[in-house]
């Protein structure tokens, strides 16, 4: 095994972070008095695939919290403990450790050893607890449907049986303490018999084989071979010799070591085909691996044959595995083959040879291996079709040429335009047609880095879950429009303000349960997350049906901190207080918040994104805060507008309207700030050219145009020499290769191939101002 | 005007630890600078403005999709008459991860010195430019001030950059 293995961290990175969320949104949606088995069993499937890879890429200290955690998973499946609230809250909180250990391996943050070792102990105390009475459900086993794996409980026997086990250690536990913990552990649970083992200095894809005499099932040890195993190079079969009927029939063969080998062979098909399914169709890969080891009557078998020449001493065939290994979590309808960890549906195609076995192999095991193989193919071929990782580089790359393909067709466009009559009308006819191609390109494109808001909300339950409790208050989440859908950039960093958001409504929104039952509402508040698209914008809201925000004391409080405020100001003005930096209403500073920060950022991180928030509130029957964002920011509508000879972009969402200014309409303040009177209010210009040190192509104001700019709910009016159109225009960075612009946010490539600059609106606003106050 | 000549073309076979450099001339002065900073030579055009950048910053153009800025060097080191002909030429550097035309007079060659070629320069004291110069070299008649092109650019007093300029 000597591939690279680091190729594949990232996608065991981002895998594994999928099967946690997964994990955890399963575990709050868990019923606990009456857990649904699918459900369980899916929680079982997400941590075990997270163990089988951090196994195989080295990971142990994954791998051995896991290991622990599927220990009690397993437990709970199989009913042997009902399930009790604190595990969920130990679950969720081995989750955390999980994620924080995948940070860890890549590079952020570190792991907080004792954190590990609490929550270890934690979950061991939770699972080491006494099974309610030995068997739960003896009768209910046997009668179980035969295909479903998770609920054939072999009942507990009496008799001892003898279990043959055979599997390829990983090259970690070949090196580490692995082996022998496992070896120790067998012998625990009965007598252990070393068949063959592989030399110390041997190869590490050396093969074992143990035979063990045990009254304990199966399940005692399936988990510990396979977290040693080499991914899916294992089998435990049992050696009695007609195990054709299933479980019920073991009580015949208690006892059986003196069976000849090749009895034992077969059994082994046997009793694999019916009660084992899962494991059935890995039939021919001890055959593969160990045909010298007196393993003869596989012989005949030449297909079997071919493989292992081909196979490079036998263990070559696991070299596709990663490329198997990247299927997301298998549909539920594959329980059986994924419940043993991903990656097996490889080994399907090397079924086929069994059938051809020799005719004293008996009917039974055909069905089964076919059945095994239809099942290993329909996820994997299933999942390949729907998606595909790539990494987000390229996409921004796919992204810039098609931004480059837009310019250089507009060129076009313009050249011809230039041309009039000159141009054939084919040309045009082209290139009309290319125009429209073009524009298809883009927003397909566009749309590849598009992603479902679900990825955001999908962690607030969460958090509303843990804070209810810390806050005593009861709280209910809802969520629309999970599949309103925005660029992946904008997914990552909307993600903080909205938390913040989220906290702010059910600490200081949200009343408590007394107070609420007091005012005549029901005791359980309502939190409302809701996104949708409206014009080229996502909005996304947060509602509650708490107290409403009070706003004289918002007033007051503004007024002790020396904020310029009157009474007269609109609701809308007075609530935006809140987002003043160090403001806060709390009565008591609680470590959820309180404390005033956090507003101010959750503003200016909503406007570094090119967004605004609002809020509507009404006292006694809630808040809402309405986040507007651009779909995306790579693209923007920009209206552009012309300064001397320069070309400025304004985004069109900060644009309110534009105007004329008659000659009465300016007036200045002390004779140095002007302001423009637009329907009867005065509005602070900004004199574009005067800012940026221009020359204007005008000399009074009424030549110009005045466009009322709406910056963070200021309104100011920016004065400029004319307007030009309205594009949709490719943000491109200036700071790439320059610095930072005072008054420009970024910079594009007009439809000539010129570059022009986008303005920072808000900037301009601040800056104006600055300049105001200095006047004034 | 597209790229003159492309970057790196010419080989120097008489010398084994030789470097290369480019050369060009400010009004009467010549210039050496490291190759392997140049990526391209092309032609000037008109850049669009940035307001209140210092004048040697002429603004930025469109470079293939990339917006870089461009420099006078002209007019920062107060050299050559600036005038912006058909045959003004931009040097495009790719220094420290970062795009930088140049606009220099002309562009003369290519060549390859020899580390015993280049001299120290003479310490001219209070002269801000002098711990930009690596040395002199004397090729035939002329004097070559070989410069080290990436500090000069990433330095403060070109304002080019974040860090720098603040």
């Amino acid at each position: 095994m000597s591939i690279d293995m680091s190729q594949f961290y990232q996608v065991f990175f981002e895998e594994s972070e999928e099967h946690l969320a997964a994990m955890e949104s399963l575990l709050l949606d868990l019923d606990i008095d009456n857990p649904d088995l699918e459900q369980l069993n899916a929680i079982f499937r997400a941590a075990h695939s997270i163990k089988g890879s951090a196994g195989t890429f080295g990971f142990t200290d994954l791998a051995e919290t896991t290991h622990i955690l599927e220990n009690l998973l397993d437990r709970i499946r199989k009913a042997e403990l009902s399930l009790r609230p604190e595990m969920v809250d130990a679950f969720l909180e081995a989750g955390d450790v999980l994620r924080s250990m995948l940070e860890a391996h890549q590079g952020r943050g570190s792991v907080d050893p004792e954190l590990v070792t609490r929550i270890c102990g934690r979950l061991r105390q939770l699972s080491d607890a006494p099974a309610p009475a030995a068997a739960p459900s003896p009768e209910a086993a046997p009668v179980a449907p035969a295909d479903d794996e998770v609920a054939v409980r072999i009942p507990e026997e009496t008799g001892r049986r003898l279990f043959d086990i055979q599997f390829v250690p990983t090259e970690i536990a070949v090196q580490g303490v692995g082996l022998d913990n496992l070896l120790d552990e067998l012998r625990s649970l009965g007598e252990l018999e070393i068949v063959s083992r592989s030399e110390p200095g041997e190869e590490s894809a050396a093969y074992w084989e143990l035979r063990l005499l045990t009254d304990k099932p199966q399940e005692a040890f399936v988990d510990q071979i396979d977290f040693i195993a080499e991914n899916g190079a294992w089998r435990i079969t049992e050696d009695t010799a007609v195990a054709a009927d299933g479980s019920t029939a073991f009580g015949f063969f208690p006892d059986s070591p003196g069976l000849p080998d090749e009895a034992r062979g077969y059994g082994l098909y046997a009793s694999a085909a019916k009660e084992e399914e899962a494991y059935g169709f890995f039939e021919p890969l001890p055959a593969t691996t160990v045909e010298d080891e007196a393993y003869g009557f596989f012989e005949p078998l030449p297909t079997v044959a071919t493989e292992k020449k081909d196979d490079d001493a036998g263990y070559g065939f696991f070299e596709p595995l990663p490329a198997a290994a990247p299927a997301p979590a298998e549909p539920v309808a594959a329980a059986p083959m994924a419940e043993e960890g991903d990656g097996f549906g490889f080994f399907a195609p090397l079924t086929p040879p069994v059938p051809v076995t020799p005719p004293v192999e008996a009917v039974a095991p055909k069905p089964a291996p076919a059945r095994a193989e239809r099942q290993a193919k329909t996820p994997v071929s299933a999942s390949a079709d729907s998606s595909i990782r790539v990494s987000i580089e390229k996409v921004d790359q796919l992204i810039n040429l098609v931004g480059e393909l837009v310019i250089t067709q507009a060129m076009l466009l313009q050249t011809s335009a230039q041309m009039q009559d000159a141009a054939p009308e084919r040309l045009l006819n082209g290139l009309t047609q290319l125009e429209r191609n073009t524009r298809d390109l883009q927003e397909s494109v566009m749309s590849i880095r598009m992603m479902p808001i679900s990825f955001v909300f999908s962690r607030f339950p969460r958090v509303v879950r843990d804070l209810s409790a810390k806050l005593g208050k009861q709280v209910e989440l809802k969520t629309l429009g999970e599949t309103t859908e925005l660029d992946k950039s904008l997914i990552e960093r909307i993600t903080d303000p909205l938390t913040h958001l989220i906290r702010n409504s059910l600490d200081h929104g949200i009343e408590s349960p007394e107070k609420r039952i007091a005012a005549g509402k029901s005791p359980t508040g309502t939190i409302t997350l809701k996104a949708y698209h409206q014009g080229g914008n996502i909005v996304i809201e947060v509602g509650d049906d708490g107290g409403g925000l009070p706003r004289d004391k918002i007033l007051q409080k503004a007024r002790e901190r020396g904020l310029p405020v009157s009474d007269q100001m609109s609701d809308q003005e007075v609530f935006n207080l809140i987002f003043e930096a160090g403001f806060s209403t709390a009565d008591q500073v609680t470590d959820v918040s309180g404390r005033g920060v956090g507003m101010d950022v959750v503003r200016r991180n909503i406007q570094s994104m090119g967004g605004r928030v609002e809020i509507d509130s009404m006292l006694g029957i809630g808040t809402r805060m309405t986040v507007r964002l651009p779909l995306t920011l790579a693209i923007l509508d920009g209206m552009s507008v012309a300064v001397g000879d320069q070309i400025y972009i304004l985004p069109l969402s900060y644009v309110l309207e534009s105007l004329q200014p008659s000659p009465g309409d300016i007036k200045t303040l002390s004779n140095q700030a002007r302001v423009v009177q637009v329907r009867g209010e005065y509005l602070p210009v900004v004199v574009l050219h005067e800012m940026f040190n221009l020359k204007s192509a005008w000399t009074d104001f009424t030549q110009g145009i005045m466009v009322v700019l709406d910056a963070d709910g200021a309104r100011v009016a920016l004065f400029v020499d004319a307007l030009l159109g309205q594009h949709q225009v490719v943000i491109k960075s200036l700071e790439a290769n320059y610095r930072k612009v005072p008054g420009v946010s970024g910079a594009t490539i007009m439809g000539d191939g010129h570059v022009a600059l986008i303005l920072d609106v808000s900037a301009i606003a601040a800056m104006a101002r600055t300049s105001m106050q200095k006047a004034g | 005007m597209e790229a003159m000549i492309s970057a790196g073309a010419v080989a120097g076979d008489e010398e084994q630890v030789a470097s290369e450099f480019l050369t060009f001339t400010l009004g009467s002065e010549e210039y050496a600078i490291d190759i392997l900073k140049v990526q391209e030579i092309r032609g000037y055009e008109t850049p669009t403005l940035i307001a209140n950048a210092p004048p040697f910053i002429k603004g930025v153009i469109n470079l293939r999709g990339i917006i870089v800025p461009i420099v006078d060097l002209r007019i920062k080191f107060r050299l050559g008459k600036v005038e912006y002909t058909p045959f003004t030429v931009v040097i495009i550097l790719n220094i420290a991860g970062r795009v930088i035309g140049v606009v220099v007079d002309s562009v003369s060659d290519v060549l390859s010195l020899t580390p015993a070629q280049i001299r120290q320069a003479p310490d001219f004291s209070g002269s801000f430019d002098t711990k930009y110069i690596v040395g002199l070299a004397s090729v035939e008649a002329r004097m070559l001030i070989v410069t080290d092109i990436e500090r000069l650019m990433t330095s403060a007093d070109m304002e080019l950059i974040e860090a720098a300029a603040e």
